[in-house]
């Protein structure tokens, strides 16, 4: 079971990776369609700054469950190391309960300021780009590194081998 | 209680977690929630939370991070690493400690196009230590030179940690980057230096390579075109203005990408492999500034930075120790986090007492990169170290940590310098109008 519960967070992670990779991309190709437009052929993107910000919150976002699934987050990993195997469980026990804890707080709050984006209706500023969808988007994305921290939380009580 | 009491206890709090393997960006977040919650009430401390994340993620000024990382490893993806590694080995390979120094120059440019240490130690080390192994270079020496050779990419620019300090300090990205170039050059030239006196002391350990002719050197240029293309497009067009900090780096990753696609190096994997690599890196970047943000504003209301800086600067001793001992903490703590976290940790507390002592916040910048640079390195956190180790199993870690040294001595060296002559990192952003 847990086994199935990490093989489904990973398969989860690596299709938002994609969406996030494909959003850090475009960031990249508006920005050069826009340099290149307005340097050589005096042609602006319209909306070229708009596409790069909201871009920048879905390839962040959904990046988030993977870039915690390879330990890319920077930790100290130094005094942990010294401590005794069973004290060391217990605290990344704890430490996993208090990350999960933050990110319901993220995703209930930033499904707050979504709603409240759609209920005032918030725009981009040059192309008008509704911003709810992106809020909703962004805690929606935090939603696997939940099941991430859940599923390595299990498996840390459990006495699994730890990454 | 009283608002300094809080962030006294906040700043522990935070130590704590640190200590107990919490991740330093949510760490941050979360002792920044709890305590603004503290200060001000739940609900506003909410609100808080949520907005820093949205606002931070959706920041158009931070978008020049995922950016130039994207350059980084399209960079590495595309092959550029390895030609700019052959062509400094055909100049200098020959001489004794050649093949050292040939590494050191290759790191220096391709920190040129990458902005993390991590990345150019890792990405010299794969080419150059089986180098050096083939013309029995010494292994305390081929391996703490690609460790500390590698933290020239946080100081040439682009440079994500003063990205970083830029974002967090609101100073300028492009005259940060300016300010960078000449101490990373001076960096460059004290570590050849480092391995030159090394070898000429026991010239055993750097044996030289073979011999090539001005031809084979002329010809081996053609390999630093592409990398100084892209560095002068880049970088060049922020010093010039053309271009703002994102604009720069998505036409660096841009020009990276086209270079290995013309050289027929990028293949579907390769180029998966390095935007995924990007996208990890700048998440774990963005989310440790959204981290700061949080904290920083529970700082802001608890006003120890201010009580700080307000108290610094009236003590009757010179600006200059007080200096001394923020480097000295920073020392410290490079013992114990990376240079990234240790950055975005301290600035909030740091820069303003800076600013209250009249300190040049650019020259401070650099100065803060330099001695992070050494946490680089020093045990027991050294990333750089451990990419190495990663690289080489068979090296001892203690071996390699041995290798260090003499480069450790040479950036004290160096941070002494930048202390004694701040023009070095202020002379270029000063020309620069904006």
């Amino acid at each position: 079971m847990p086994d199935k519960f990490e093989r489904f967070n990973r398969l989860i992670s690596g299709w938002f990776e994609w969406i996030g990779f494909a959003a850090l991309f475009l960031m990249m190709a508006v920005t050069c369609v826009d340099v290149v437009g307005a340097k050589v052929f005096k042609w602006r993107l319209l909306g070229a700054l708009d596409i790069v910000t909201l871009s920048q919150i879905v390839a962040i976002g959904f990046a988030a469950s993977m870039t915690l699934i390879v330990g890319q987050h920077i930790s100290v990993e130094f005094f942990f190391k010294l401590m005794p195997r069973p004290l060391q469980k217990v605290i990344h026990g704890f430490v996993l309960l208090l990350s999960l804890g933050l990110f319901v707080l993220i995703i209930w709050q930033v499904c707050v300021l979504g709603y409240s984006f759609q209920e005032s209706g918030e725009y981009s500023p040059t192309i008008y780009i509704p911003l709810y969808p992106f809020a909703y988007a962004l805690a929606f994305a935090c939603i696997p590194v939940c099941l991430v921290l859940i599923q390595t939380f299990i498996k840390a009580v459990a006495g699994g081998q730890e990454k | 209680m009283n608002p300094t009491t809080v962030g006294l206890i906040g700043i522990a709090l935070l130590l704590v977690l640190f200590l107990l393997r919490m991740p330093v960006a949510f760490a941050m977040a979360l002792v920044g929630f709890g305590g603004f919650a503290l200060l001000t009430s739940p609900a506003a401390a909410l609100h808080l939370l949520s907005r820093d994340v949205y606002d931070t993620f959706s920041s158009y000024p931070l978008s020049v991070i995922p950016l130039f990382i994207l350059m980084g490893t399209f960079a590495f993806a595309s092959g550029i690493s390895q030609r700019l590694y052959k062509t400094t080995y055909t100049w200098i390979g020959q001489y004794r400690g050649g093949l050292t120094m040939a590494t050191v120059f290759a790191c220096a440019g391709f920190g040129a196009i990458c902005g993390s240490s991590t990345a150019t130690a890792a990405t010299m080390g794969k080419i150059a230590l089986p180098e050096m192994k083939k013309y029995d270079y010494d292994d305390t020496l081929s391996t703490g030179t690609v460790a500390a050779a590698g933290t020239l990419g946080i100081l040439i620019p682009p440079s994500t940690v003063l990205i970083v300090y830029g974002i967090l300090t609101e100073e300028s990205i492009g005259k940060l980057f300016v300010a960078g170039i000449l101490p990373g050059i001076l960096m460059t030239i004290l570590f050849a230096l480092t391995v030159a006196v090394l070898c000429w002391r026991n010239p055993a350990i750097g044996p030289p390579g073979t011999p090539t002719s001005w031809g084979e050197k002329l010809k081996a240029l053609t390999g630093i075109i592409e990398a100084l293309l892209l560095f002068l497009l880049a970088i060049g067009g922020l010093f010039l203005g053309w271009f703002s900090p994102t604009q720069a780096g998505a036409i660096g990753a841009g020009g990276a990408l086209l270079i290995g696609l013309v050289r027929r190096k990028l293949t579907w994997g390769t180029f998966v492999d390095a935007g995924k690599a990007a996208i990890r890196t700048s998440c774990m970047v963005i989310f440790i500034i959204s981290g700061a943000v949080v904290f920083g504003h529970f700082m802001s209301v608890s006003r120890i930075p201010f009580i700080l800086a307000e108290w610094l600067g009236g003590l009757p001793i010179h600006p200059m120790a007080i200096i001394g001992v923020i480097i000295f903490i920073y020392f410290l703590g490079g013992f114990f986090m990376d240079s990234m976290g240790l950055v975005v940790v301290t600035i909030p507390i740091f820069f303003p007492i800076v600013m209250k002592l009249g300190f040049d916040p650019i020259w401070f910048g650099v100065i803060i990169v330099l001695v992070s640079e050494m946490g680089v390195i020093t045990p027991p956190v050294g990333v750089n170290v451990f990419v190495i180790k990663g690289i080489s199993p068979d090296i001892p870690l203690e071996q390699i940590f041995r290798g260090i040294l003499p480069f450790l001595a040479a950036l004290v060296i160096m941070t002494i310098i930048l202390l004694i002559f701040p023009q070095i990192a202020t002379f270029l952003p000063s020309l620069v109008g904006y």
